[in-house]
């Protein structure tokens, strides 16, 4: 009991006391057994993937204190990209792979150089950059969904393959048991959790959200670091919008609209600090399982949506009190 | 000579410039879009566009209300004071839009409503589909399809919206009295990813599943990919909408077994504004039929349903 009571006192035991407790939930809630099956949880991991992906960038950007909200319209951008570029230009993945990035990337420079070096709030100047990809997107792609149907000079539509670099990327390995999307956002925990945690920028960041003048006086170049926080979350920004284009098989101009949220929601379930300087990539991980692993439990048992909002907020703000408590 | 030949000169230009004069009047149409951000509405405006280029004496100006009531009211009354000589609208809500529009009415503007109604009847033509009847369409051709029974998953447009609504309660009456049954149903809210998220709930709860009724296409395509990454066959996929780049590009690849069109009454809009140009009566309300496009006569540009 002693020990149980000591792993909840860090936010690390909490965030896994509410995983086990979805999980229990699916696991009463198993919609005859459905719950069990292999496909479900590969089905799951895959669909959790995406937002993960932005909850890593979200992580880096909210423990040195700033937000991004930007992330669900770079999604988009980076989408149409992909897709205007592997399916109507006929790109190769290692031209087309490299070019997305290197669009999330600018989003995030961005934002960033507007962040840090014109002391604009994060809110303020994520939240343009957010209505600019998402106008961006709209630009690129015409306002229509960049798929494989093309237009004819005379209105009529001729049909394209889907590029090899979208099978790739929505294909399951290991049997089919493991989605590569979610091998993807292993990936990209991965990174993100060598960066914060074993790198002198990760350190930098957590005194920035500590304190960001008392990291100025001891040396920590505040500027750049910030700017990379942001560069960084444009980048898995960017992976995410390859992914979700590659699993639509279009690039849609209107996806990604309100991922940030969620990206939100699963740091913060996580237990990492709004305010900044606390947290971590295990807790977002955790809070990622925790979303994911809900949204799927609604889902199967066929729970109208109304239940599932009403559902979703109250089991948000409870794993977010307890994670509040803790922290006295 | 020199002075007759001059003479002869301003006489020949005078009566070109007399020919060159154009027989008829042209006539400027204001287009209030409510958002552009569907496929659907800007296939509406392409659809006007492509009607009104036939003929040269119209010149239509179009304006995009980025799905903002008050933007688009404004859009009206910019109409008006400019005096166009036609407004067609296509609204995003009835109450805000209704007396804007009458005052346009009233001024003299013979106003056609496209797709969503409007309050009262001070306008000239209502035209739209009816997406009860598509829907009914649509599951009658599904009990055909399935000889009368069978399991049917129906992910559902967004349910707080009309056309979300009808197009259930169409499908509903079109496969009443049949032993087909609905043994999945889930918001998709319009959305590919959700409807392929909720459709692979369905696959992991149901071993057998006959049928997918997609209240849209792109629901519809989502829910393919789900049941293709699944290695599932023999399960056969019904959309609604038939927008060339989406559903009817679908069924020419094989991936729906049938879409039904959600006519954006573009077309219709320019003949009727021909006709009230040239002073002819319309009726106040027109319904649009659906088309149904299947394996069998996508190629020929579908089928024309009542």
């Amino acid at each position: 009991m002693k020990s149980f009571k000591s792993a909840l006192s860090s936010p690390a035991g909490r965030a896994f006391l509410a995983l086990v407790l979805v999980l229990a939930a699916g696991a009463i809630f198993n919609a005859d057994h459905a719950f069990f099956k292999i496909g479900t949880q590969r089905d799951t991991l895959r669909q959790a993937s995406v937002y993960g992906m932005l909850a890593c960038g979200m992580t880096l950007v909210i423990v040195s204190g700033g937000i991004d909200l930007a992330v669900g319209s770079i999604v988009a951008l980076a989408a149409v990209c992909a897709a205007k570029m592997a399916i109507h230009w006929n790109w190769p993945w290692w031209q087309v792979v490299p070019a997305c990035l290197g669009v999330g990337a600018l989003c995030g420079l961005v934002s960033g150089w507007v962040t840090a070096s014109l002391r604009v709030q994060p809110f303020i100047a994520t939240l343009s950059m957010m209505v600019l990809a998402r106008g961006l997107a709209k630009y690129a792609s015409g306002g229509m969904k960049v798929s494989t149907a093309l237009p004819n000079a005379d209105g009529s539509y001729r049909y394209v393959e889907i590029p090899a670099l979208f099978h790739g990327i929505d294909h399951s390995i290991f049997g089919g048991n493991l989605s590569v999307v979610t091998l993807i956002f292993l990936v990209c925990v991965a990174l993100a959790w060598l960066a914060l945690a074993r790198h002198r920028w990760g350190r930098y960041l957590y005194a920035i959200g500590g304190n960001e003048e008392a990291a100025r006086l001891s040396g920590v170049p505040v500027v750049g670091a910030k700017i990379c926080a942001y560069i960084a979350s444009g980048l898995f920004a960017a992976v995410a919008g390859l992914c979700q284009a590659a699993q639509e098989q279009q690039g849609d101009p209107e996806a990604g609209a309100g991922y940030e949220l969620t990206a939100i929601a699963m740091v913060v379930i996580g237990g990492t600090s709004l305010m900044g300087g606390r947290g971590g990539i295990g807790l977002t991980l955790l809070g990622v399982l925790t979303i994911g692993y809900l949204d799927k439990i609604l889902s199967i048992n066929a729970v109208p949506e109304a239940g599932r909002l009403v559902l979703t907020g109250i089991i948000i703000v409870a794993a977010v009190l307890t994670q509040r408590r803790g922290r006295t | 000579m020199r002075a007759k030949l001059f003479a002869l000169l301003v006489f020949i230009s005078l009566a070109v410039a007399g020919f060159a004069q154009p027989a008829k009047r042209t006539y400027t149409i204001g287009m209030s879009q409510c958002n552009l951000g569907e496929p659907w509405r800007v296939q509406m405006n392409a659809d006007i566009r492509a009607a009104a280029a036939q003929h040269p004496e119209l010149k239509v100006v179009f304006n995009d209300a980025q799905n903002d009531t008050l933007k688009q009211r404004a859009q009206v009354e910019e109409f008006v004071s400019a005096k166009v000589d036609l407004l067609i609208i296509s609204p995003k809500e009835a109450q805000p839009l209704t007396e804007p529009v009458a005052r346009a009415f009233e001024a003299g503007i013979p106003v056609i409503v496209l797709d969503r109604a409007i309050l009262g009847d001070k306008y000239t033509c209502f035209i739209g589909a009816d997406n009860k009847k598509i829907g009914k369409a649509a599951g009658q051709w599904i009990a055909k399809k399935l000889g009368g029974k069978g399991k049917v998953v129906e992910l559902k447009g967004l349910m707080t919206s009309i056309p979300g609504q009808d197009r259930h309660t169409g499908f509903r009456e079109g496969i009443a009295g049949t032993d087909i049954q609905v043994i999945f149903e889930a918001d998709m809210k319009w959305l590919e990813p959700d409807a392929r998220k909720e459709m692979e709930s369905a696959l992991s709860r149901f071993d057998h599943i006959d049928l997918v009724y997609g209240h849209n296409d792109p629901g519809a395509h989502g829910a393919y990919l789900a049941a293709k990454a699944a290695g599932r066959d023999g399960i056969a996929f019904v959309g609604i909408d038939a927008l060339p780049q989406e559903g009817i590009a679908y069924v020419q690849q094989g991936i729906l077994d049938a879409t039904f069109r959600y006519t954006t009454g573009g077309a219709e809009a320019i003949d009727t504004a021909l006709k009230i140009f040239k002073g002819e009566t319309v009726p106040k309300k027109i319904v649009l039929g659906t088309r149904l496009f299947d394996k069998s006569n996508v190629a020929t540009g579908g089928e024309a349903l009542p």
